[in-house]
């Protein structure tokens, strides 16, 4: 079992240790039994995506958005196809607004994005830099986390997760966050989401092996403090909403 | 009469604020109340001083109101450290005489980076120093490009901006600004500088005006160094004030070649306070010797390291601030350079003590593995946070039979004062340090 992971654009959309979602993932595979390479394409490559397994970008600058968005341009039907092929893959921050129709920046341009999927999105003056606790029908446990944006992203009709007890979903207060479509997720969580949610990296994992067929393994790995670490911030997290 | 009102109520609620032991955001809070434009309508004096940045602020800020004391200037400034609106309208309102006049000669401010533009939307500082910008308690600041971009509205004209032309954000500032009125202060090649960049993230990758590849010919720390942008030509300009030479471990630096100076502090964050200190004093027209003369003293004043007894080990206090990799970083590269063997602890109990957060995100970009050295015997990672910094440890370099993962500081204390007697370096935040200090003995 081998799997090419490719990081998109680490250069510039590395806002808060996503680097980290590219080494717990590559780590649990590798305690599943799945030789992994990761490779990086920066803003000055040409991205190879033969034979790509599982594709990552995660957050950025609004202006470094905008730079992986014209670097990416030329290379967006390759992208596209492997992502159509059904090859898992996962968007942080506002990586994921690039997956929709277009990004409206402060000063009023329209950027348009790969269109993979209806949603457009709005940039706007106020930022919200805040913790996150929310509910996914895809696994039981809650998800943590942290979430640094700008903007909001209209017409997800099909969010990650539904529900938030902390922390703006993609229109605001209420609503869902993220987006999902099948093997493709994308959510405006920022920094090692896969760190603070195993959970999260285990169904990741699952799909990894289904696209593959590979079968899987009868207890998936659980490492070391993941759990724990993942309980006290629930723990701290739950204390500030009163949960 | 609403700036008289004003001024009345702020000097009336900062004595019964002072009385009472409370913060000085209060009286100012409620002047603007009463006159939302009072500062704008008060005669403030003919040079104000601002500084602003992620690190450094305080630190250079107190360094320039010792040097403009010892030139006999009066100095008007927030020892507080008091840096939003408020606290600075209670400053400059506790200082007015009735009618309206700011008794001093100078006005020094330390400003938030993030409320830069709502102070100086009422006057504009004639010198305004900025220090760098990097990852800072992102749960507030968004990222560093958003705060540069919320300091850029106060920046005008008529200011003469003195900047670090090490930071290639920073440097973006004087775009668009008569080149008269910037004055640059930075560091030469020297001892500490490296020609690889080192860290687990790299804010210098790309240039800040057009996104193209930033070159490096050497780096300070961070992304902080000499740069120059392949496609746009963006470039560490030539400084006015420099540290020609630096000799860290002798904690000496030498300033436009001339002037030799002792650090009171052998890091580099201090190297870069007192160039932004001199490089504005100097603008101000002080006198070589007299600045001179007060950072050597600087030595007397605030040269002692926090250090105290746990057992038969000796510690030493490495203050570093959760949220800023940047600073951990720093503490790092020290440990890593020492060479003796010791015993390091890092704890993260509380992430702020201002405001709430379970963010974690910055251990990640922590780069841990500088405490994979033999004379890093164990590690200890104590505190709430524990099993976060056990898994981001799991990541690094650092054997994992050197780490002693114990959530509960004072176990940990214990544990220590019954055996061993290596130095013992406690790397942690101002929120977190006293929670393992009021165990040990304080020399």
């Amino acid at each position: 079992m081998e799997l090419i992971i490719l990081h998109l654009y680490p250069d510039c959309m590395s806002l808060y240790g996503e680097y980290a979602n590219v080494a717990v993932l590559r780590r649990h595979l590798e305690a599943a039994g799945v030789a992994v390479t990761v490779c990086q394409a920066g803003l000055d490559d040409v991205p190879d995506f033969s034979g790509v397994g599982f594709v990552y970008m995660g957050a950025g600058t609004e202006r470094g958005q905008k730079w992986a968005l014209a670097a990416l341009g030329p290379h967006a039907p390759a992208l596209k196809e492997l992502l159509d092929q059904g090859a898992p893959a996962l968007f942080t921050g506002n990586a994921m607004e690039l997956l929709g129709q277009s990004v409206t920046d402060r000063a009023g341009k329209v950027w348009p994005c790969l269109g993979l999927a209806e949603f457009t999105t709005q940039e706007t003056d106020r930022r919200v830099p805040g913790d996150v606790i929310a509910y996914t029908s895809l696994w039981d446990e809650p998800v943590v986390g942290f979430m640094n944006k700008c903007s909001h992203t209209a017409g997800v009709t099909s969010p990650l997760f539904d529900r938030l007890t902390l922390g703006e979903g993609n229109e605001g207060m209420g609503g869902g966050e993220g987006y999902v479509s099948g093997n493709l997720f994308a959510t405006h969580l920022t920094g090692p989401v896969l760190v603070k949610n195993p959970a999260f990296t285990r169904l990741l994992l699952t799909r990894i092996f289904a696209h593959n067929g590979w079968p899987l393994p009868d207890s998936l790995p659980v490492l070391t403090h993941e759990q724990e670490a993942y309980q006290m911030t629930l723990r701290e997290l739950s204390a500030r909403t009163g949960g | 009469m609403r700036v008289f009102l004003a001024i009345v109520a702020c000097k009336l609620l900062r004595l019964a604020g002072k009385l009472l032991g409370r913060g000085s955001s209060l009286p100012g809070q409620f002047a603007l109340k009463v006159c939302p434009d009072v500062l704008g309508r008060v005669k403030l004096p003919a040079r104000i001083i601002a500084v602003t940045g992620s690190n450094g602020k305080t630190s250079t800020v107190e360094m320039i109101a010792a040097i403009l004391a010892a030139d006999g200037r009066q100095v008007v400034y927030n020892k507080e450290g008091s840096n939003q609106i408020e606290g600075v309208a209670t400053l400059i309102l506790s200082r007015c005489t009735l009618g309206g006049r700011v008794r001093g000669e100078v006005l020094l401010l330390e400003s938030d980076e993030r409320y830069a533009r709502h102070i100086f939307r009422w006057f504009h500082p004639t010198h305004f120093v900025i220090t760098n910008l990097y990852r800072d308690q992102l749960t507030r600041n968004g990222h560093p490009q958003w705060v540069y971009e919320s300091i850029q509205p106060a920046i005008y004209p008529d200011e003469i901006l003195v900047l670090n032309a090490d930071d290639p954000l920073v440097s973006c500032f004087a775009r668009g600004h008569d080149p008269a009125k910037v004055k640059w202060f930075g560091l030469e090649e020297c001892s500490v500088s490296a020609q690889e960049h080192r860290g687990t993230y790299h804010d210098g990758a790309r240039c800040p005006v057009c996104g193209g590849k930033l070159a490096y010919t050497c780096y300070h720390y961070a992304h902080i160094g000499h740069y120059r942008c392949e496609a746009c030509g963006h470039h560490r300009p030539q400084p006015d004030f420099a540290v020609t030479q630096l000799d860290l471990a002798q904690g000496r630096l030498t300033i436009n070649g001339q002037v030799e100076l002792d650090l009171a502090f052998r890091s580099i964050y201090n190297v870069y306070n007192i160039l932004a200190a001199w490089s504005v004093c100097a603008l101000c027209g002080v006198e070589q010797g007299v600045m001179a003369g007060v950072i050597n003293n600087y030595l007397l004043q605030n040269g002692r390291m926090v250090t105290f007894a746990l057992g038969d080990h000796k510690g030493v206090l490495l203050t570093s601030k959760h949220e800023n990799s940047v600073a951990y970083d720093t503490n790092l590269a020290y440990l890593e350079g020492l060479g003796q063997p010791c015993e390091v602890m890092v704890i993260v109990d509380a992430v702020s003590r201002k405001y709430f957060t379970g963010e974690t995100s910055w251990l990640w970009d922590i780069d841990f593995d500088r405490l994979a050295c033999p004379h890093v015997e164990r590690v200890w990672l104590c505190g709430r946070y524990a099993s976060d910094l056990a898994l981001r440890l799991d990541y690094s370099q650092v054997p994992r039979d050197k780490l002693v993962i114990q959530p509960d500081i004072a176990a940990a204390a214990e544990a220590l004062k019954k055996e061993g007697g290596l130095p013992l370096y406690v790397v942690t935040c101002f929120s977190d340090r006293d929670k393992l200090l009021h165990l040990t003995q304080r020399d």
